[in-house]
């Protein structure tokens, strides 16, 4: 046999696949033998004769391969011959009617395909331990506990003490905080979020470094300013210096101090939060020239760490808490000040705390919620499916009718339905990946309205491919049963005559209307709610005016090597310079803005007030100049602001609001009274309260601290413009490049843009339910209308005879359309119930608006049910508009 | 196993097929041959519609596999024979005779 005959034959055992498996297993020989038979033949031999017989073979096998699937008509094939049956006959359902399938396909799509990707994102980004990180559940993160504070940072000697004191119970213990820096190299500077990290931070996650080394403890942690080194996040490094391996040794300028890369992290490991890519980490130890905000190191009341630390191997949990309340209490004895009032450690994993343990409620709550309305989403694209399932099985019920009284059992012919389901949910699962893939990949691009290095990229991984497959199966029995149950039932039987259903036809879809309204109501109540939490966030008033036309910038002259008395001529220029602006009508300083992520307190005691045991003693401060409070636009009860006669040679003075006012001396005048921190103050003026943390929080008390008489420590300008903001933000630039073209500037933007950080709780619920919403009330609108449309159409022949018998046409419509809304208001109450529940749980992460906002429980329903009259009113008026003689023909 | 009903009238491939092997077992390349001979080089199966016949006629109860008769031809060893049943010697009897009818009937026709 020469090399070609050979090609040939593996080519037609190739195609023996096309074959069915049992009799490929038992005649594959027997073929192969024919072919060598007729090989041998003088008429297939010669080229002419090889394409003879490849021809007749071609022949043979579409003739054969046909006639060899078709299933066999002996009785009973096993159930893996009805399943192959089914599949078979299920794959030319869907083929055979494109339309049908794309529709019903792009429905289950859409809901399975949000569920995958709200699956992957909340798994990715709150549930999955700490990528690149080695044995993540050994690691805990600890907060100090205080009076009315549960989750306090920790200052660097603290954790100095904590690291040097706790060896029995962890093996290391690490610090970070995120801290902006201004990154140049060469030409270009570029404001970055990166990290300040202990010497031992890689080492306590269990990171090594890709590229050089770590910081090393014993070093990197000595020597205040002395280790100007720097480590690179593993993708900053690829982005911004091209992955060049050289990389080691080179020097970048931080806020224009040298820094050396020693190291790259590893690929996988990003940081400590699992929503943000780290740039560039440097030690803390270099905290004076990377962020003096943060400067006192040797400071024990600077609380602006977050400690981590890994349990030594067999330390349970308790152990290491009761090893942290020891240590506490040998603290109190030595530093009674600081320690006093500490009432405790508290010990976290490090998977459950997160970026914060404060916001861990909050972003599961909002993920539970986000979860729950695509889940409602999924449900709402099961009803419409099962509605097109069992319009189509109105059609096919002659032919189901036919297999019933052929002796098909029923739970087979339900078999049959529900296979071409699965098969209809697999496809759309398939579509959904690829949606979810594609979702996920926008997540990842989504810009945050925070400086900061976060990075929501998730994958798509083998877990979301399991949780696809399940959901799908789900759906795919939910949306099936119905309509093979419906298609199955034994009235079924008086079909095969030609007549039309039967008794109680219409109970299922009027079934499927209530549920859809119930749930299409639910869903948007609960988008609605959100949609009504952001206009609420943005109509909260935050204590203070116009945000539009307030501008703002933060400066630190500190460093740039400024001292004491040059930073207040400084500073004292520059406010000077920008009210003499034209478009400037007041200008002032403060330390930190209020809704920012920044935020200080400060521990007092009130002359004749005693504190509760737990009363929190540390109030939220901010420290601010004269003109502050007049170009933010405060109001005062009575007193005034600061004057620039508030200086050190001037009495000690403070600003205090309304709640604190209300709090330590009831009923009285605020004014002249003294609060003891930092000396003794004496209260000169009381502001309205304002939102200082975040938008959302109760009215707490707050208190102003003269920046003369306390020293600035960092320098925020504010402006108050009288019209075009954007014009004094550049002024403003100018005007500090003229002052000191070195000077860096941080945050130059509107008051407005700054506090797009207080409403991104806010506008994240409400853009992305407002988006679920406006999908949800397509899909229920399509849903709502097809479901009646079917139950009228199923109702033809019954509108006819009335008509015949002469009923008027507007009768009709009005009889159809009263039980459509009946059905709907059903619908609407049940909806309404399950809403309020759901209303009450989300309460919490509302701003502004009660779970049960009288808006959004009226005009939701209002709108649906009038969808739903719409829906039912059209099918209704052609059915009574149409010939009632063809009408009664028509079945 | 089906009756007689279920497989009349034959289809010309079975009917071929039938003949081929209603004196004696023969493995499925003789039956195609023979089937080839009987047509006059009309029908010549190939490999898939001939396995594929047999396995629909064993379904229908018209063959079965039988041992080798003896041949000692080339791989006479490794080739399937298949013989014929009571249910295909009298579903071919019928056949014949109804073909032989009507054939009859058409020729007495034709020549008168």
């Amino acid at each position: 046999m020469d090399s070609k005959q050979d090609l040939g034959r593996r080519l037609y055992r190739a195609l023996l696949r096309c074959y069915p498996r049992d009799f490929r297993d038992r005649h594959e020989a027997d073929l192969l033998q024919a072919f060598d038979d007729r090989s041998t033949e003088p008429r297939f031999s010669g080229i002419g004769g090889r394409v003879r017989l490849a021809g007749w073979l071609t022949k043979d096998l579409m003739r054969s391969v046909p006639l060899l699937h078709r299933p066999f008509t002996r009785p009973g094939g096993g159930m893996m011959g009805e399943l192959v049956q089914d599949l078979r006959y299920g794959v030319r359902m869907l083929v055979k009617n494109p339309l049908f399938t794309a529709a019903a396909v792009v429905t289950l799509a859409l809901g399975i395909g949000m569920n995958a990707t709200v699956f992957s994102a909340v798994r990715g980004l709150l549930l999955e331990p700490l990528p690149g990180v080695q044995d993540p559940e050994r690691l805990i993160q600890m907060y100090r506990v205080w009076g009315g504070l549960d989750f306090g940072s920790n200052s660097v000697p603290h954790y100095q003490d904590v690291r040097d004191r706790t060896g029995d119970a962890f093996e290391s213990v690490a610090a970070w905080t995120f801290s902006p820096v201004a990154l140049a190299e060469g030409e270009t500077t570029e404001r970055l979020v990166g990290m300040m990290v202990s010497a031992n931070f890689f080492q306590t996650y269990g990171a090594r470094p890709a590229l050089g080394r770590a910081f090393i403890p014993g070093e990197e942690d000595e020597g205040p300013g002395a280790h100007a080194r720097a480590i690179l996040g593993h993708s900053f490094w690829r982005t911004r210096f091209g992955g060049d391996p050289q990389i080691i040794g080179r020097t970048v300028t931080l806020n224009g101090h040298p820094f050396e890369v020693v190291g790259v992290a590893p690929r996988d490991f990003k940081g400590p939060v699992s929503f943000a890519d780290v740039p560039i980490y440097v030690p803390i130890m270099m905290a004076r020239e990377v962020a003096p905000c943060c400067a006192h190191l040797d400071s024990r009341g600077n609380n602006t760490f977050n400690v981590v630390a890994r349990l030594r191997d067999g330390i349970a949990e308790e152990r290491a808490q009761e090893a942290m309340d020891a240590l506490l209490v040998q603290l109190r004895e030595e530093y009674p000040d600081h320690y006093d009032r500490q009432l405790g450690t508290r010990i976290i994993p490090q998977s459950e705390a997160g970026f914060h343990p404060s916001l861990a409620q909050a972003s599961m709550g909002m993920s539970a919620v986000i979860m729950t309305v695509v889940a409602l989403l999924l449900l709402i694209a099961c009803v419409n499916v099962a509605n097109l399932f069992l319009a189509r099985a109105r059609d096919r019920r002659q032919e189901m009718a036919l297999r019933l009284s052929l002796g098909a059992g029923r739970g087979r012919v339900v078999r049959q339905l529900l296979t071409e389901s699965l098969l209809f949910a697999l496809v759309a699962a398939v579509a959904a990946v690829a949606m979810a893939a594609v979702a996920t990949r926008a997540l990842g691009a989504v810009q945050m309205p925070i400086d900061g290095p976060w990075d929501m990229t998730v994958d798509v991984d083998g877990t979301v491919l399991l949780f696809t497959g399940v959901i799908s199966i789900a759906a795919g029995v939910l949306f099936g049963m119905a309509p093979a149950l419906q298609a199955t039932r034994p009235e079924t039987m008086s079909t095969v005559k030609g007549g039309g259903g039967g008794v109680g036809r219409s109970r299922m879809s009027s079934a499927l209307v209530v549920a859809q309204v119930a749930l299409s109501l639910m869903l948007l109540v609960g988008s609605g709610l959100f949609l009504r939490s952001l206009q609420g966030a943005s109509q909260i008033d935050p204590g203070f005016d116009e945000p539009r036309n307030l501008v703002t910038a933060a400066l630190d002259p500190s460093l740039q090597g400024y001292e004491d008395e040059e930073v207040w001529v400084l500073l004292d220029r520059l406010v000077a310079d920008l009210r003499a602006l034209p478009g400037v009508s007041e200008a002032g300083m403060v330390s930190w803005l209020p809704l920012g992520l920044n935020n200080s307190d400060r521990g007092i005691e009130i002359p004749g007030y005693t504190f509760a045991e737990d009363e929190r003693r540390s109030i939220n401060y901010t420290q601010a100049t004269e003109g502050y409070f007049e170009a933010m636009g405060v109001d005062f009860l009575e007193g005034r602001g600061f004057a620039r006669s508030d200086d050190a040679d001037g009495k000690p003075v403070i600003v205090v609001n309304r709640v604190f006012a209300e709090r330590y001396w009831p009923g009285e005048s605020a004014l002249g009274k003294v609060v003891q921190t930092a000396g003794d103050r004496e209260v000169v003026g009381v502001v309205e309260d304002g939102k200082y943390g975040s938008l959302g929080e109760a009215p707490t008390p707050f208190m102003f601290l003269p920046s003369r008489q306390v020293g600035p420590s960092q320098a925020t300008l504010v402006a108050r413009t009288r019209s075009n903001p954007g014009e004094v933000l550049g002024q403003l630039r100018g005007l500090v490049r003229s002052v000191d073209p070195n000077l860096p500037l941080f945050d130059v933007r509107t008051m407005e843009d700054h506090m797009g950080i207080a409403l991104l709780p806010a506008r994240i619920g409400g853009s992305v339910l407002g988006l679920f919403g406006i999908l949800g009330m397509l899909l229920a609108a399509v849903g709502i209308y097809g479901v009646m449309a079917y139950s009228v159409s199923q109702r033809r022949r019954e509108l006819g005879i009335r008509v015949a018998l002469g009923a008027r046409r507007n009768d009709v419509i009005r009889m159809v359309v009263g039980q459509g809304i009946r059905l709907s208001v059903l619908g609407t109450i049940l909806g309404l119930a399950s809403a309020a529940l759901l209303g009450r749980l989300v309460e919490g992460l509302l701003y502004n608006v009660s779970g049960l906002d009288p808006v959004a429980f009226t005009v939701v329903p209002a709108l649906l049910i009038g969808v739903a009259a719409l829906a039912v009113y059209l099918p209704a008026r052609r059915a009574a508009g149409g010939d009632p003689l063809e009408a009664l023909r028509s079945e | 196993m089906a009756q007689l009903d279920d497989v009349l009238p034959l289809t010309n491939t079975v009917f071929h097929m039938l003949v081929a092997l209603a004196d004696s077992p023969r493995h499925g390349y003789a039956v195609a041959q023979d089937v080839e001979e009987l047509s006059d080089g009309r029908m010549v199966l190939g490999p898939g519609t001939l396995y594929g016949s047999l396995v629909r006629m064993q379904e229908q109860g018209l063959i079965q596999e039988a041992k080798n008769p003896g041949d000692e031809g080339l791989h006479a060893g490794r080739r399937r024979y298949y013989r014929i049943t009571p249910l295909g010697t009298e579903a071919l009897r019928l056949e014949s005779a109804r073909l032989l009818k009507t054939a009859t009937v058409a020729q007495r026709r034709l020549e008168g």
